[in-house]
């Protein structure tokens, strides 16, 4: 089976309007196609760092707000002075956009614009013809270090989709060739926070370390031969920055939190240079112990309060394994109890394992600082 | 449990309320006589009026019912129009024209000016005027026209062109992108959107050659700005400009609203800036300040607008809508403010499209929130009323074959009159490929003028289309509609933690998903687009309006010159604000000095590194 095609949709900067986008992504998401989510109010440099870095084959935009000739033009300017036009540019805007303006966006660069009335399945169908198919080779010029790094990562993503796994990596060699990279895993339930952790996370990353890079590996669910939405993205607004390399995967039938080729992924990137590493699964149930390889150094288990009684925590394989334990939404009522039921639980493992309370959706909260103080310190 | 479970057992214990004295009327005589006496009193006064046909036409339009139940029925559960609970119509007379002679005490005007076309109503008509007015009563018309584009004084220039020919000017101020997220039209990438789809707002000098021309301190005029995330900082430029004016006694004159709606705007239309809780505040701070200092302003327009043109069903519109307008009545009510001090001062803005609920939707919503207001809140009757502006459904207009979008719109035009908006934007057939040009502007605006001063639907007589039977159906079911979505969200905690989880979002996503599959598998017909559509197809072309680049510049220019003009006094200006902010205290005074020498991108990109950035929801 081809790997699914991966597209990477957008809505331009100080435009809001994302209800188009959202049925359109549905629509592609349910014919197979993996879809990496920006998100709206974005700014055309990050929306084609994020076409490199996710590598796909093609940026979408959904522009409802005016100034869309400048604006697409620009996206494909952009790509095409760094040598990345291979990354095809197709959107639309409802009548906004004009027939003139359709041949002068289509002059600067850009595949096609939909007008308003065309229908769901003729977009669709458009995707699957011209942007199915094998990647295109980097034409002439020198590929960046992001262009080459995303290429291959997509080649490890789609050897694991042929019919034949390819022999996994042996992650304990590259071990040694670690060097000074910080490896983080963040795994726990859905809707405990992650995404937002992470960014937040990352936002005392840069901001401490000025000339610190960081890789982020984020995993979203899908089935075997079926489209995804890969959304962390559009709420991750600290991480859409030139030292912050990320990386969408749909994990592709999977079970446990993370992708078939997520090792293999991983490996790579921890042996690319960058300073931290930080990888999220998806939401995980009780028996997920997903990070077994020994490339990550330090495990987090972010959790809700909200998890229900004592007893279930009992089943969450992870508080055996991580090394920090956070309770964000720690603002919530049943916070503190939550706190106190998983410290006790903790104690029973006697392995100095950590309990931070967050709130990481509040700004510079001191919860998150105390996490990012306990992950970076030597 | 929030205030809104309190609202849903309110209009639950009314609803039985009004079934216990139909049976009462019923069995107990007393009673029966009692409403029966006031029915035939109410129907004594009743002025007549006629048609120009010489027709004789009642001013009120009531149902045939002589039965003491079904007259209680109708006067506690309907309502007479501009009672409680509001059914038929917030204010008395709505849309009449004036009589040109009055019979004394007949249910008609009082004969004082009254805004938006109402007169000052006494209640069930006892104060009617005893007095003969012998001529037709100046009063505001209900049209009120979006419009933005290019720069302040483009926009200006079109204000002067639409309310040229009226009595009242009623401005509508629509704002580019990068003002509506609080960004300055200097800023990375945003050069291409300065000026379109709205106009460009940086500094209280824009909002000053906005209004250029315009008396912002009279009785006839009034502005209302659609913005939300930055509404604070708009709103004190506002201020400014009408102190730098007229001076500082301007102020308590000033009429007009603000959107800033932070609940849709999270919910729906993301053009949100600040954290929802740093935004709410500054919402309150503002709130607190102009419904004590300004008491004629509207600070917030709570919109389901852009909830139904993101794509929800019409219940789903209306219940969030009025939830939200709970959930700010209960914040503002927290922080101390007295409820007849705020309430009046909140007014709501509803979509209206061609689905059959439109029928009723604003009916019911009026109905609930004056139950709520009154029962759960305590408000009085001016807090009771749901103050409503119409806007017809954009998204309901289609670029194919676009001149039956003139058609959609008369047609929703007459659900939102038959509906008693009390002001009513009708959008332009050429929306959906553009910024409205004049010519199609002009006929949405004669769209409203021959529906209510050419056609005798609606000026002749009260109730004329309230009431049907297929009305009452709509009625009962929306209102059911609505308590239940209300259920659901006091089932997160209230509307804040429902917004959290992200319910009223991936209600609306899925609705809009399943209108769209409806379009093309043929269960809405859209007609041009999926049914008659054997024209050949082209696209029309049509005279775009777009701001020239010389133009773009011009506006990043003039804030250049204001930036450099006041480049010593604005940190310091910044400082103060991030102080009080920080301090707790209400930021609103002290941001009405710092637009003074500030811009709004300064401004917020201040606020945001001291509350931080609103994370979006997906």
């Amino acid at each position: 089976m081809p790997a699914p095609i991966r597209v990477l949709t957008a809505v331009p900067i100080c435009d809001g309007h994302d209800s188009a986008i959202n049925t359109i992504n549905l629509e592609f998401i349910r014919h197979g196609i993996e879809v990496v989510y920006l998100g709206y109010h974005r700014y055309a440099t990050d929306m084609v760092r994020a076409a490199i870095q996710e590598d796909v084959k093609a940026l979408g935009i959904s522009s409802y707000n005016g100034g869309h000739v400048e604006f697409f033009s620009e996206v494909a300017r952009l790509l095409k002075k760094q040598g990345a036009d291979y990354i095809r540019v197709f959107g639309g805007g409802g009548g906004t956009i004009t027939g003139k303006d359709d041949v002068i966006m289509r002059r600067n660069g850009v595949d096609k614009i939909f007008f308003a009335g065309t229908s769901l399945g003729d977009m669709v169908d458009f995707v699957h013809k011209n942007y199915g198919g094998s990647h295109k080779a980097f034409r002439g010029g020198k590929p960046t270090a992001d262009m080459k790094l995303a290429r291959k990562l997509t080649e490890i993503e789609d050897a694991y989709a042929g019919k034949k796994a390819p022999k996994k990596k042996r992650a304990a060699k590259s071990k040694a060739k670690l060097g000074k990279t910080r490896v983080f895993g963040f795994t726990g339930p859905g809707g405990a926070g992650k995404t937002t952790l992470i960014d937040e996370l990352v936002l005392r990353l840069l901001h401490r370390e000025p000339k610190a890079r960081i890789a982020i590996l984020s995993h979203d669910p899908s089935v075997v031969g079926a489209g995804a939405l890969l959304g962390d993205r559009a709420t991750m607004i600290n991480s859409q920055n030139e030292r912050v390399f990320m990386r969408s995967m749909a994990t592709r039938g999977q079970a446990g939190g993370l992708s078939p080729a997520t090792e293999d992924c991983l490996v790579l990137l921890a042996e690319s240079g960058f300073d931290y590493v930080i990888i999220e699964t998806v939401g995980t149930g009780q028996e997920a112990m997903p990070f077994q390889s020994g490339l990550v150094q330090k495990t987090v288990l972010v959790m809700n309060p909200d998890y229900g009684s004592r007893l279930q925590l009992q089943k969450i394989v992870m508080l055996d394994l991580a090394d920090i334990v956070v309770v964000n939404k720690s603002d919530q009522e049943r916070a503190r109890t939550a706190s106190s039921e998983i410290s006790r639980r903790l104690d029973q493992n006697k392995k100095s394992q950590l309990l931070v309370s967050t709130v990481a959706n509040r700004h510079r909260d001191p919860g998150v600082d105390e996490l990012c103080d306990l992950l970076t310190e030597e | 449990m929030s205030k809104l479970g309190n609202v849903v057992e309110a209009v639950e214990k009314y609803n039985q309320h009004v079934l216990d004295e139909v049976k009462r009327a019923r069995t107990d005589e007393e009673f029966g006589q009692e409403m029966l006496d006031r029915w035939n009193d109410i129907k004594g006064r009743i002025k007549m009026g006629a048609a120009p046909t010489g027709l004789k036409l009642p001013r009120l339009a009531l149902p045939e019912i002589d039965e003491p139940g079904e007259i209680t029925r109708y006067l506690l559960g309907e309502g007479l129009p501009g009672e409680f609970p509001y059914t038929a119509g917030a204010y008395r007379e709505m849309y009449l024209e004036p009589l040109r002679e009055l019979e004394a005490g007949s249910y008609g005007r009082d004969g004082k000016n009254g805004k938006n076309g109402h007169a000052k109503n006494g209640s069930n008509g006892k104060n009617a005027a005893k007095v003969a007015v012998p001529k037709p009563i100046e009063v505001e018309e209900p049209t009120r026209l979006f419009s933005g584009l290019g720069l302040a004084e483009d926009t200006n220039k079109r204000f002067h062109f639409l309310t040229g020919h009226q009595r009242s000017a009623r401005l509508s101020t629509a704002f580019d992108g990068p003002t509506l997220y609080g960004i300055d039209s200097d800023a990375e990438g945003v050069f291409g959107k300065i000026g379109e789809g709205g106009l460009a707002i940086d500094t209280y000098e824009d909002m000053i050659r906005l209004y250029d021309g315009f008396d912002m301190g009279s009785p006839a005029f009034s502005a209302s700005m659609t913005i939300s995330g930055p509404a604070p900082i708009i709103m004190a430029m506002y201020i400014a400009a009408a102190k730098k004016r007229f001076g500082a006694k301007v102020v308590p004159n000033l009429r007009g609203t603000i959107q800033a709606d932070i609940f849709k705007e999270v919910q729906a239309q993301n053009e949100t800036i600040f954290p929802t809780e740093a935004s709410l505040r500054f919402l309150c701070d503002m709130i607190e300040w102009t419904s004590a200092e300004m008491p004629r302003w509207y600070p917030v327009s709570i919109s389901g607008y852009h909830i139904g043109e993101a794509g929800s069903t019409p219940v789903q519109q209306a219940a969030y809508t009025v939830s939200n307008g709970f959930a700010y009545a209960e914040m503002l009510a927290a922080r101390g403010i007295p409820v007849d001090q705020f309430a009046p001062r909140l007014s709501f803005f509803l979509d209206c499209g061609l689905d059959v609920e439109y029928i009723a939707l604003s009916r019911v919503s009026r109905r609930i929130w004056a139950i709520g207001m009154r029962d759960v809140f305590g408000a009085g009757p001016k807090g009771q009323m749901f103050k409503l502006h119409t806007q017809t459904s954009g998204r309901s207009l289609v670029a194919a074959e676009f001149k039956n979008n003139l058609t959609r719109t008369a047609a929703e035009l007459m659900l939102a009159y038959m509906n008693g908006t009390n002001s009513c934007h009708s959008n332009s057939a050429d929306e959906p490929f553009t910024t409205p040009s004049e010519e199609w502007i002009r006929l949405a605006a004669h769209g409203q003028a021959i529906l209510l001063d050419e056609s005798g639907i609606f000026k002749h007589t009260m109730n004329m289309l309230s009431g049907s039977p297929g009305m009452k159906a709509v009625e009962r079911a929306v209102e059911e509609g609505m308590l239940e979505e209300f259920r659901q969200i006091e089932a997160f905690g209230g509307v804040l933690p429902a917004i959290e989880h992200r319910y009223q979002r991936s209600q609306i996503q899925n609705a809009a998903h399943r209108y769209e599959e409806q379009i093309y598998n043929g269960t809405r017909p859209i007609i041009a687009l999926t049914k008659y559509n054997d024209m050949k197809d082209e696209m029309p072309e049509v005279k775009m309006v777009r701001t020239p680049k010389a133009k773009k510049q011009l506006q990043v220019d003039r804030l250049a010159k204001f930036k450099k003009r006041n480049a010593a006094k604005a940190e310091r200006a910044l400082d103060k604000l991030t102080e009080v902010v920080e301090s707790g205290k209400n930021c609103f005074p002290t941001l009405i000095e710092t637009v003074e020498v500030c811009s709004l991108g300064q401004i917020t990109g201040r606020l945001q590194e001291v509350v931080g950035h609103f994370r979006p929801m997906v």
